[in-house]
């Protein structure tokens, strides 16, 4: 396998509504950020793995085939991921794919969503029917019917792992809707910045038991691109990219009730167990210097933890009181803010997370930079109970003529001399 | 600028099967208002598709519910496993499996308490949603759990299973309640 390099990076800001643009709109902005940022002409790039999670949001059914000439790709390959909340990861991890084979030199990523076009008229905003919308992705049968929301999809092996092990408990969990509420604040695209207490989150309207207000992210509108290149390109185009060192994808049983063990997070025991050892990663509490997680529920981040190795099960919201996930703390998670600081804009969430873990161990994360940061995991969760998980492992490797630093010059004086 | 602003929320309100007042709501800026001609345009529309869904070969787990009021499972006669969801293979063995009946007993597995939900369930609110082991089956089965007070709900509660008085063939044919409070 071909070593897979991050060369761009393009994010557009996560907003609750984007009423301007469309997804492909949003799609071409996302994708001139990430070009501008790897200094390349969209000529070079090999193909394009789309993003985009559900048909209902976006009002349109394949509407990655819209966006890829809209974006100036005509005739390049193209492949549409959707994989639930894990669409952005799952993506990622395809691109990785088409590197890794050296089938392509260069393949961008790039994931985009809209949520809040959905319009419920009896209440008079959006989220009834977007939750609505995604009630489609419960199985038709056997579980729609139901009434499950995504918020209860997680909720159901939290409270399983609960009643096991005592925790987490309420206080833990706000305690991580604290921390990356306040880590947003640091990030120019967050949706949700937020200097808030634990009383109130605590006392923030029950949502879904054990879920209230402040320990669910918000449904977002935006888009995240990233390029990745191949050693060759990658070196070529910056000093210091940023490499996927693992991967690791996998799909549990779809209908819970099959699993051998509801109270653990088993898809994302698998997919970060293989991304270690692609990695030669052996303790990740140690060897990781950051996490970004899908903390699109404050319990489902401590479950994370856990499913991760970051602790032994029932120990993760120990983790958050000791402080070690905090910024200040010696395994920071989420620095971005995670879903909850940035919000979820699905297709675009876990693409957004590999580009801010890039950032990271390239030293360009400005406020949110986490000290030293060489390797980071990334982790994308999506389907019904948490089903899909993407892991990545997102690393700086050191030579001796390369280290962290500003960009190379040519790159930009040679973008400026291609107007 | 609308045109004639009755008859396109007569169009609109057909169009969306949304009552007039709401969309007229929702509009009032453009319906009101003089927007600039480049500000963003919103229009009101809907997805919308109906089936005739056949159930396959789990049709007669529906049949049973709807007009016998009885639970049944499926067994892999391979591994013995007892499904419930019913399905007519099994994924280990990769054989057939056979219908069972199963009993009107249950516990709950692990549960939550939806306050808000999507707009199908409006009204409903505050609801028990919970993966329940019905006694005799291997695996667990999503349903609702009506009790008098949803924070009684929890893990380890001994359950019995009610059907609805007219049934359609669907989940909504039958719930649990707990087994004290059987009727
Ligand atoms: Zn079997």
């Amino acid at each position: 396998m071909k070593k897979v390099g991050i060369v761009g990076i393009g994010t557009t800001p996560f907003k609750a509504r984007w009423i301007e643009k469309t997804y492909y709109e949003l799609a071409y902005d996302a994708a001139k950020l990430a070009l501008e940022d790897a200094g390349i002409d969209k000529k070079e790039v090999g193909g394009v793995v789309y993003g985009i999670y559900n048909e209902f949001f976006e009002r349109q059914f394949m509407p990655d085939v819209y966006i890829h000439n809209y974006i100036g790709m005509g005739l390049k390959p193209s492949v549409r991921i959707a994989t639930g909340g894990a669409t952005g990861g799952a993506a990622v991890f395809v691109g990785w794919t088409w590197i890794a084979s050296g089938l392509y030199d260069i393949v961008m990523v790039l994931g985009v969503e809209k949520a809040t076009d959905n319009y419920n008229y009896a209440v008079g905003h959006a989220t009834p029917e977007t939750l609505k919308a995604i009630l489609f992705s419960g199985d038709m049968t056997f579980e729609n019917p139901m009434g499950l929301t995504a918020a209860a999809s997680y909720a159901l092996p939290l409270i399983a792992h609960i009643d096991r092990y005592g925790s987490p408990t309420e206080r833990q969990m706000a305690m991580v809707s604290v921390k990356n509420h306040k880590n947003a604040m640091n990030n120019p695209i967050a949706q949700s910045p937020k200097l808030l207490t634990v009383d109130e989150v605590l006392n923030s309207k029950m949502i879904t038991y054990p879920f209230k207000f402040y320990d669910n992210c918000l449904y977002s509108e935006g888009a995240s691109a990233i390029i990745l290149a191949s050693e060759d390109k990658a070196k070529a185009l910056t000093d210091h990219p940023a490499w996927i060192t693992g991967v690791g994808l996998s799909l549990d049983k779809a209908f819970a009730g099959e699993r051998d063990d509801i109270t653990i997070f088993t898809s994302s025991q698998y997919a970060g167990r293989d991304a270690y050892a692609m990695a030669g990663i052996r303790n990740p509490r140690k060897e990781l210097d950051f996490a970004e997680l899908h903390d699109a529920f404050t319990g489902a981040e401590i479950l994370s933890y856990e499913a991760f190795n970051f602790c032994k099960p029932g120990e993760g919201g120990a983790l958050v009181e000791d402080g070690v996930v905090e910024m200040t703390g010696d395994l920071p998670v989420s620095p971005s803010g995670g879903l909850i600081g940035c919000g979820h804009a699905v297709g675009a969430t876990g693409v957004m997370q590999t580009g801010e873990a890039a950032l990271q161990v390239q030293g360009r994360a400005e406020q949110r930079q986490v000290k030293n940061a060489r390797v980071g995991l990334v982790q994308s969760i999506g389907g019904p109970a948490t089903a899909w998980t993407a892991a990545m492992i997102v690393e700086r490797i050191e030579t001796a003529t390369a280290k962290p630093g500003p960009k190379k010059k040519k790159r930009n004086q040679r973008k400026r001399s291609k107007k | 600028m609308i045109q004639n602003k009755e008859q396109w929320l007569e169009d609109a309100s057909k169009k969306i099967k949304v009552p007039k007042e709401q969309i007229a709501r929702a509009f009032q800026a453009e319906l009101d208002g003089a927007p600039a001609i480049d500000a963003p345009l919103e229009i009101p529309d809907i997805m919308d598709i109906t089936y005739k869904y056949s159930y396959g070969g789990i049709s007669r787990f529906f049949r049973e519910i709807r007009d016998n009021r009885q639970l049944y499972g499926t067994r892999c006669p391979s591994c013995g496993k007892v499904w419930l969801p019913p399905r007519i293979n099994c994924n280990e063995c990769y054989e057939p499996t056979t219908w069972v009946k199963l009993g009107g007993t249950a516990a709950i597995v692990t549960y939550t308490i939806v306050y808000y939900a999507t707009s199908v369930f409006y009204g409903k609110t505050p609801y028990v949603c919970a993966f329940v082991r019905v006694d005799g089956a291997d695996t667990l089965i999503m349903q609702n759990v009506f009790v008098n007070d949803v924070r009684q709900a929890k893990v380890g509660m001994k359950l019995k299973i009610q059907f609805k008085e007219n049934r359609n063939g669907d989940m909504g044919d039958f719930w649990f309640v707990p087994a004290e409070e059987a009727r």
